[in-house]
């Protein structure tokens, strides 16, 4: 089942099926190659927002905490990932 | 083919702890200035290979790649290309990789080995990665990249005579062969393959483990507790500035007072001894004394940063931050602004969207900097009585203060909303960064800081307030009020008649010929406003013993009303009175027309919260 990340559920790893990378400005495609974040790529969403809402989002993509707003976690497809030991 | 001194350039991705490098290298011989044209920050300083040739370090700012989405990120490229005025091409290149973020850390590495320049890569933090669970295999590293690898534990001073060894000997070999590297292929999803082929090959073991940080994370980062722990920590700061200066701002202003007598004692009354006194050690003087409120503001900032907390900060910021159109990516140069605007606006160069960038700019004046504290203090200190708030611990003073840092945080919300949707219209911010790990901070990275933090005070001091102060001494001493006139020297001096001229214009909002006189100087630098009023104040009084022996507060509270005293308080939340300000804002966005703008908003802003704050009071019964 696909979903797009920023619906995941908080602390399972889910893996990267796509990225809409057209919905994407330049800039943000390319900061988000640099944090790791590619198709095939295992993260886990970590923490969502504070007290006055409900963005952003935390990532841990391999040994890395990385941060984005909900609106680019919604151009990722996410498929559930065998959840690591 | 290399100089007598060879210039080596640190480079490599944010958190890779390239600082700490920079630091642990060069420790006290190390200069900050900014690239001519841009304001990023130039940081340069000077280290010595085992032999004692000398060699010259230049810090770059982090990047993730040679393709640039930042100011910051577009001088790394420029230096590292040679293309930066000003700057030569380095003779060779240290490569700073997190040891435990190999994955991500090797994509700009590659990038950087393809260039073919003389590169050692300097494998950073290895005690962390162990810490965590990683054993890796240095030579395999060392043997796929194609350059030397050199494990540095940076903040524990190891591994830095073989970094610098390495160097050495990457020179030679480089100037011997003249070999270009090559071949590495610069696609991009080509690197980022590579990258993760490589850090698999040189990862030995890899244990996971279940990291402290997370659990730190999933109380820092909640929802709920995470943001009261911010406020904590905001409190917690705001009141050391004030409970721990106490002290420390005695100490100045005795040691003031005692070189004051000390002049006079050896000098007879003249006008030498008149600046020196009243001018120079008056003046200066009444400024150096928030020196220690303004370390401990940076101290704690610089602690937030160094702990990697400051990036906790910004997520739990964010969601405030989107509603008025920015991202919290803004809150780490708002929070610094309220140490001083200046450093505040340079930081705003780490936010990619131009829109966001620019508001975050605009808005930056209106946090509370420390040069507003030397104000605040006094008017609160003469007007504000000091007791509790009913039977509560609150005390009314920090009430008042606390206030006004609160006011000019929501008006500084307010005009970035109004903005986002005039002048600044775009896309919504977009907030992506990486959250580096927690750490804890080192002492000597902390103290480097701060003492440059503290020298630029003191320069700041010593120059624009020493100058502004001398001039408006001599402006308030000349011409000499002739002898029997029953009109004040300030009064008949050329400052005074200046004011005079203001004073008709700020009567309306409540202020007085004391205050249009310390509004001109102020322009400079806002702790003047102070410096001026102290050294009118000393002139008026004259041979006067028992005017000399009142505190500047304690004059004012006889000739102010409360409604002027707090019209004034509300003035300076708004005023854009420094000149650096303005210099910087020119500056970073390129001309006039934004810093034009700022002032003018800045001016409007203030001249109508003095006014509604002085017609409430007078309505009130205070005036």
């Amino acid at each position: 089942m696909n979903d797009s990340l920023d619906s995941a559920a908080l602390g399972l790893p889910v893996r990267i099926s796509h990225i809409a990378w057209d919905h994407l400005s330049p800039g943000e495609g390319r900061r988000l190659r640099e944090f790791g974040l590619m198709e095939g790529v295992e993260v886990t969403p970590l923490h969502r927002g504070s007290l006055f809402s409900r963005d952003p989002l935390a990532l841990a993509v391999g040994r890395m905490k990385v941060v984005i707003r909900a609106a680019q976690a919604a151009k990722i497809e996410v498929e559930a990932a065998v959840a690591a030991a | 083919m290399t100089a007598a001194m060879p210039t080596i350039a640190l480079v490599g991705n944010p958190n890779a702890g390239k600082s700490s490098l920079f630091n642990a290298l060069t420790g006290a011989r190390q200069k900050i200035a900014n690239y001519p044209g841009v304001t990023v920050e130039r940081k340069a300083g000077h280290a010595s290979f085992a032999d004692g040739r000398p060699l010259s370090l230049i810090d770059l700012p982090g990047s993730y790649s040679l393709t640039p989405s930042s100011p910051d990120e577009q001088v790394t490229r420029d230096v590292i290309l040679g293309k930066q005025a000003g700057e030569a091409l380095p003779d060779a290149l240290i490569v700073v990789v997190d040891a435990a973020n190999l994955d991500n850390h090797l994509c700009f590495a590659l990038e950087l080995i393809a260039l073919g320049r003389p590169t050692v890569v300097a494998l950073n933090m290895l005690d962390l990665a162990t810490r965590d669970g990683l054993t890796l295999d240095v030579e395999a590293l060392s043997r796929e990249l194609g350059v030397p690898v050199v494990p540095t534990v940076a903040v524990r001073r190891r591994g830095l005579v073989d970094l610098l060894s390495a160097v050495d000997g990457a020179l030679l070999s480089h100037g011997e062969s003249g070999a270009e590297r090559g071949g590495v292929a610069a696609q991009e999803g080509d690197i980022h393959r590579r990258a993760r082929v490589i850090a698999r090959a040189a990862t030995v073991a890899e244990r996971p483990v279940r990291r402290w940080t997370q659990r730190v994370d999933a109380i820092a980062l909640h929802p709920v507790a995470g943001f009261l722990i911010l406020l904590a920590l905001m409190f917690i700061m705001f009141q050391a500035v004030y409970a721990w200066s106490e002290a420390p701002i005695g100490w100045i202003e005795g040691a003031i007072a005692t070189m004051q007598e000390m002049v006079i004692g050896a000098m007879p009354d003249s006008f030498l001894r008149g600046l020196i006194v009243e001018g120079i050690l008056g003046g200066v003087g009444s400024v150096i004394v928030f020196l220690p409120q303004i370390l401990i503001l940076f101290l704690f900032i610089l602690l937030l940063e160094a702990s990697g907390y400051m990036t906790r900060a910004a997520f739990l910021m964010d969601g405030i931050m989107a509603r008025v159109g920015l991202s919290g990516r803004g809150f780490i140069p708002l929070l610094s602004s309220f140490a001083c605007a200046v450093p505040g606006i340079m930081a705003t160069r780490a936010i990619p969207d131009a829109k966001d960038r620019l508001t975050t700019i605009l808005i930056a004046p209106l946090m509370t900097c420390s040069a507003r504290l030397p104000v605040y203090t006094l008017i609160i200190g003469a007007f504000i009585p000091n007791r509790n708030v009913g039977n509560s611990p609150v005390g009314l003073q920090g009430l008042v203060l606390f206030g006004l840092y609160v006011s000019g945080i929501v008006g500084a919300l307010v005009v970035a909303l109004v903005l986002r949707r005039t002048l600044a219209k775009g896309s919504s911010a977009s907030f992506m960064m990486e959250m580096p790990r927690y750490q804890w901070p080192r002492l000597r990275d902390v103290l480097i800081s701060l003492w440059q933090r503290a020298w630029i005070f003191l320069r700041r001091a010593g120059t624009i307030i020493f100058v502004t102060t001398i001039a408006l001494w001599l402006l308030l001493s000349y011409p000499k009020l002739p002898d029997g006139s029953s009109e004040s020297q300030v009064d008949y001096s050329v400052a005074g008649r200046i004011a005079s001229g203001l004073e008709v214009v700020v009567r309306p909002i409540g202020f007085n010929h004391d205050i249009a006189l310390a509004l001109i100087p102020a322009m400079a630098a806002r702790e003047v406003a102070v410096s001026a009023m102290a050294t009118a104040n000393a002139i008026d009084a004259g041979d006067d013993e028992e005017a000399l022996a009142q505190t500047l507060g304690e004059r004012l509270q006889g000739r102010w009303s409360l409604a002027t005293a707090l019209a004034f308080l509300a003035w300076f939340v708004f005023a854009p009175q420094c000149i650096s300000t303005i210099a910087i804002t020119r500056r970073e966005t390129n001309g006039w027309k934004w810093p034009l703008f700022m002032v003018g908003y800045l001016f409007a802003l203030a001249y109508a919260a003095a006014g509604i704050t002085y017609w409430t009071a007078v309505a009130f019964g205070l005036g």
